[in-house]
């Protein structure tokens, strides 16, 4: 499983260095003059929409990023680039989706915080019960808080959010791992 | 959880979530030298949190670095584009 896990990560490290430079060729190498914030925005930016499209939309949280930066009008050329036209259809698709589960998740909501309400009113019972309790909760509060880390998390239900952290995880290290190279190459270079 | 949700939708069980939480563990460098029945579920998702924090400003931190750094370079000057032949 382990030789599964580097072999992807090789898989995404080149799919991802290869966007990126297309990425910072499309952003970074105009001649009109940046401020250090606005070439550190574009990089990053450059980097997060190289590193979800490099994932070719099998996973929420690259569509979620992706989809985010294409709500933004300037980010539609380097979008557009490197994502390829069939990502439109699918991230429309999401949009719809999204804001379906949106509604019904506020429908849901609604009747959810009665009953939890309820439930909080309800005494536990004494003994293991009342550490399993303890531990539901706390899990439960880790997971809203991981929600608002992963892309795109607070749409997804508590299992899908894990399983796309452990993604996520994977495909960030490898972000970090090529950032970090070109790092280095460029300040030996200087 | 009301009844919509659960019909059609496959039940998520207890052996799924202890086998992503355990997959996760692996993955975290805190908790990955410990041995794995030792760490709870929200000791998990804690350190998950933190990790990915952590990694969000490392890609912070490295942009700002990157950013100084290739202001300092000029487009057509040999250092870009030995860079560039590096990163191919």
């Amino acid at each position: 499983m382990q030789e599964t896990i580097m072999h992807n990560s090789r898989e995404l490290k080149k799919e991802f260095i290869k966007k990126w430079v297309q990425g910072l060729h499309i952003c970074c190498s105009s001649k009109k003059q940046m401020n250090l914030l606005e070439r550190k925005n574009k990089i990053k930016l450059s980097a997060d929409i190289a590193l979800a499209s490099a994932k070719n939309s099998t996973t929420c949280w690259s569509k979620a990023i992706i989809s985010k930066a294409e709500k933004d009008e300037q980010n539609m050329i380097l979008v557009n680039n490197l994502s390829g036209s069939g990502s439109k259809f699918m991230c429309a698709h999401q949009k719809v989706s999204c804001h379906k589960r949106i509604t019904s998740k506020k429908i849901l909501k609604k009747s959810y915080g009665f009953r939890k309400k309820m439930k909080k009113m309800e005494p536990c019972d004494h003994g293991s019960n009342l550490a399993t309790c303890i531990a539901k909760r706390l899990v439960k509060k880790r997971t809203q808080v991981l929600k608002r880390l992963v892309p795109g998390g607070e749409f997804m239900d508590e299992f899908s959010v894990i399983k796309e952290a452990l993604d996520y995880i994977l495909s960030l290290r490898v972000q970090v791992d090529v950032m970090k190279n070109l790092v280095n190459a460029t300040t030996i270079l200087n | 959880m009301s009844s919509r949700r659960s019909r059609g939708i496959p039940r998520i069980t207890d052996e799924q979530i202890i086998e992503l939480v355990s997959k996760l563990q692996q993955l975290l460098p805190e908790l990955r030298n410990r041995r794995s029945n030792k760490a709870s579920a929200s000791k998990v998702l804690q350190e998950t949190c933190n990790y990915v924090r952590s990694l969000h400003k490392e890609v912070d931190d490295l942009s700002d670095r990157l950013s100084r750094l290739l202001s300092t370079i000029d487009d057509d000057s040999p250092q870009a584009s030995i860079i560039r032949s590096l990163i191919n």
